[in-house]
């Protein structure tokens, strides 16, 4: 089991302590005014009175460093705050979009993970040969395609033309679904989304564990397998597979991390109710509130995915165990 | 983060190009939106009829539909102080709330909740007879009371929207059960459509418990209202369903349910109703979308002029701009049709160099928009402009009249609009490069915290107004008037002693002939002077499926999206 020694958790303290800062850094040093959204509308016909009120209200005029240590106190006691936008706790946004992010995440990520680890270690198998030849060309075909093209070419095909999957959303529109039935409605609206998340994030995996199997597939240890007629699918998945899958793993662990950012792109076009759409928005609009929880999930979320990286690693490769 | 930053800057140019393309063909990004001129019978140029179209209301008997909306981004829980935007959140919030007036057809304010409105002579004193016999949706009655509580309560809890439209009013006493009187500070000639049409009647009985609108966690039992709809379910980011109050004291609504599907942009929305997963959009469907949408049965587009308009900003305070020969220059410089026809396919409106809008009861007909580009090298000419060194480009103060105009990223038709224009200009020596930006940026430049007296950091700029602006014909003084305090959304820093005078003049006159009269000299002032140029109103076009609901209302000022919609066509005003 790896150990966490005293470094590593100071190293993890500091990554998270440089994530807060810029978290709270960044939306503030992008160009424009959060102001429209938190007066609503009709913004320019405030008095000034009444833009000052507004402006005092949300913590606005006081100077950055003590909206720096504000935020910090508001962190530790668990106040996320309240939107600008909607005037809702980002807790509970979060909360109510987490849910959904999380189903696309693990979907996409298994999917792939599934299909990149075997097409990887098939390929690397049949080195050289038709096999691996088409499995490539394909490969860095399919990661050329930008996911949101992917996407809207998806929606315009199978949703709007052919109606075999709904276009958008999480589930049937104010449904009362209940039980199966809402599983089923809930799978089928997922069913475009992840598959356009999994095409894009097939690829790495593949590439990663195909490399890798390379590497091991020229190790002493195979030679000897196959010396002492051990038979193919179980020197191909017992010994190469086994040993080539640690740095996929880290690869994984990573996408993990980055999966959140990335269902952005994939929530907006299939206007799924997810953090990347409630990014989306707030990016749109200066709701710093609403940016900075969120990038505090994606953040915590990088981290975790490191930190499972490293607690994982030395599970599967004995090599790194350290006493 | 990097990667993350990456897709997302990938997702804003690209989708700025694709999806902003089918953006709203409504040019209104800075405050709240729609508004439909005065074009009562709204449909006059949907295109399509399917022959075989069952009206819905020629059977009594039919059950009466539900219908699936689209809107773009999320609206909160939709009561007054939780709706996000002025469009459509304004008017799904007055879907469920009532106002004292209502706009009918034509953009008048009719009485609504209100049997009578009747003001005094001296312009200070509204008196309101309300409607017997209306009832808040759990079964109370709405009485003089709640007007007047309404009334207090937007005042002392202040709201961006309601309590502006309030400014002035002095307090509201209850003179009998259903009679109140609301009092004002000083006339303001367009109280009816600026408050008593715009601010939504709260129940009393609900509200005055709540102390803290602006934090207090609203939950959907908050909308108690009396409009012909009452919200029973919303999903953050997903939908909203709304079902129809069958008691609603005009008549029972002409829908027996209204779920409100959310999504994410226009694209998006668009795809589900070309895949039937909607029934109507409530934005306006751009240009380059309407005929294709037009031309898919059952789909069908209601069209009709609004109020949102395209603007060209210049700094008026720096040299060249503040001299009004260059802009009157550069103003006939501009073939506005062919903005019209290039860029917006014909769905607009030529822009009125007098800024109201032909439809508009207040525009001055004598006020004439021109293109004549000789006229405007001679203008140029004449005042000394001259392109010494023979490059083509004019010269002032020893500078090359070279400019740049800040145009927004996400708006495709502004940016083809600013490249148009850009060619235009070249015609008279005056060298302009279209800078796109982010929305939010190009703002912040031109009208940095939102506050003009903060001045401004842009040399031209392609704009737009929101359609309050130019619905309510009087908010001119606020575009005009060189003293923040009256020309709150004077962007371009402009000042003009004359302009002052009419536009200081028109906050106060309360004589209609006399108001008119100021409006046409203020019209034939600002062809003049130029305090900016209007280039164009983008037309309003609608999307929806005749084959699930097509009684749709264009109602000026509002466009589809109003309580009047929903109702029986006796129902309406």
């Amino acid at each position: 089991m790896g150990r966490l020694d005293l470094r590593r958790i100071f190293q993890y303290g500091l990554v998270l302590f440089v994530a807060v800062t810029l978290n709270f850094l960044l939306p503030r040093f992008m160009p424009g005014n959060p102001l429209e959204l938190i007066a609503g509308v009709d913004v320019g016909l405030l008095t000034p009175e009444q833009r000052a009120q507004v402006v005092a209200e949300a913590g606005l005029d006081l100077p950055l460093w003590r909206q720096y240590f504000q935020y910090w106190g508001d962190l530790i006691t668990g106040d996320f705050g309240f939107s600008y936008r909607s005037s809702r706790p980002i807790v509970d946004m979060i909360a109510e979009r987490l849910p959904w992010t999380l189903l696309l995440t693990f979907a996409s990520l298994a999917l792939s993970a599934v299909i990149g680890v075997i097409a990887g270690a098939v390929s690397a198998w049949r080195r050289g040969r038709k096999l691996d030849l088409s499995f490539l060309s394909s490969m860095i075909a399919l990661e050329s395609l930008p996911s949101f093209w992917l996407g809207m070419l998806f929606v315009s095909i199978l949703a709007v033309s052919m109606g075999i999957f709904p276009s958008f959303g999480a589930e049937t529109p104010a449904s009362s679904l209940t039980g199966w039935d809402r599983f089923q409605d809930i799978a089928i609206h997922a069913v475009l989304p992840v598959a356009t998340l999994s095409i894009v994030s097939v690829p790495g995996i593949y590439m990663t564990m195909r490399y890798s199997m390379l590497e091991v597939l020229g190790e002493d240890f195979i030679r000897t397998a196959r010396a002492k007629g051990a038979a193919e699918s179980r020197v191909l998945f017992g010994h190469v597979a086994r040993n080539a899958f640690a740095p996929v793993l880290t690869v994984l662990a990573l996408r993990l991390g980055y999966a959140f950012g990335g269902t952005v792109v994939i929530e907006t076009v299939f206007s799924y109710p997810g953090l990347g759409r409630l990014v989306f928005e707030a990016v749109g609009g200066r709701d710093y509130p609403v940016m900075q929880g969120a990038f505090l999930v994606f953040t915590i979320a990088v981290l975790i995915a490191n930190l499972l990286a490293d607690l994982l690693y030395p599970l599967v490769d004995p090599r790194t165990r350290t006493s | 983060m990097n990667k993350y930053s990456v897709r997302l800057l990938a997702l804003i140019t690209v989708l700025a190009v694709l999806a902003a393309a089918c953006g709203p063909a409504a040019d209104d990004p800075e405050t709240s939106p729609t508004t439909q001129a005065g074009q009562g019978e709204g449909d006059g140029e949907s295109t399509t009829t399917s022959p075989d179209d069952a009206d819905p209301e020629e059977e009594p008997d039919a059950p009466k539909p539900t219908v699936r909306a689209a809107i773009v981004g999320d609206e909160g829980t939709l009561n007054p102080y939780t709706y996000v935007t002025g469009f459509p959140g304004w008017n799904l919030l007055t879907m469920q709330y009532d106002t004292i007036m209502q706009l009918d057809a034509d953009g008048v304010p009719q009485p609504w909740l209100a049997e009578s409105v009747e003001v005094s002579d001296d312009g200070l004193q509204y008196q309101i007879t309300l409607h017997p016999d209306v009832q808040w949706n759990d079964g109370e009655s709405l009485t003089a009371e709640d007007v007047a509580f309404t009334v207090e309560y937007f005042l002392e809890n202040p709201h961006s929207r309601f309590t502006r439209d309030l400014t002035g009013v002095t307090g509201a006493e209850v003179t009998g059960d259903l009679t109140v009187n609301i009092n004002l500070e000083s006339p303001s000639p367009s109280f009816p459509l600026s408050a008593l049409a715009d601010v939504p009647i709260i129940p009393q009985h609900v509200w005055s418990t709540v102390t803290n609108p602006e934090e207090f966690q609203f939950e959907e039992v908050t909308n108690v209202a009396s409009g012909p709809l009452k919200l029973v379910e919303y999903r953050p980011d997903q939908s909203y369903r709304f079902e129809a109050n069958s008691n609603y004291f005009r008549g029972e609504p002409a829908v027996s349910e209204v779920i409100l599907v959310q999504f994410a942009d226009d694209t998006g929305a668009l795809a589900a109703i070309r895949a039937g997963e909607v029934d109507v959009v409530f934005r306006p469907v751009s240009p380059e979308q309407i005929e294709l949408l037009d031309a898919q049965d059952p789909i069908e587009i209601d069209q009709g002029p609004e109020f949102g308009s395209q603007i060209l900003l210049y700094d008026a305070t720096k040299p060249p701009f503040d001299d009004p020969v260059v802009r009157q220059a550069m103003s006939l410089a501009i073939d506005r049709q062919d903005l019209v026809d290039t860029v917006f396919l014909g769905a607009a409106t030529v822009g009125s160099v007098g800024w109201i809008h032909p439809v508009q009861a207040a525009f001055n007909p004598q006020v004439e928009t021109v293109t004549d580009v000789d006229a405007a090298n001679t203008l140029l000419d004449e005042a000394g402009y001259a392109d010494t060194d023979g490059d083509g480009i004019r010269e002032f103060d020893g500078q090359p009249m070279s400019f740049e105009i800040l145009a927004p990223s996400d708006n495709s038709l502004r940016i083809r609009s600013s490249e148009l224009i850009s060619e235009m200009l070249t015609d008279i020596g005056i060298q302009t490069e279209v800078a796109t930006v982010e929305r939010t940026t190009l703002v912040e430049a031109v009208w940095p915290g939102f506050d003009v007296s903060q001045g401004r950091n842009y040399e031209m700029s392609i704009f737009g107004w929101s359609s309050p602006v130019l619905a309510d014909v009087s908010r001119i003084s606020s575009l005009v008037h060189s003293d923040p305090a009256i020309g709150a959304i004077n962007v371009t820093g402009f000042s003009d002693p004359e302009m002052d005078e009419m536009a200081a003049q028109l906050t106060v006159e309360t004589d209609e002939q006399a108001r008119a009269q100021l409006l046409l000299d203020m019209q034939t002032l600002f062809a003049e002077r130029l305090p900016f140029i209007p280039l164009l109103y983008p037309d309003g076009a609608y999307a929806f499926d005749s084959s699930v609901y097509d009684e749709w209302v264009f109602v000026a000022g509002q466009g589809i999206v109003s309580k009047l919609s929903l109702l029986p066509a006796a129902a309406r005003p």
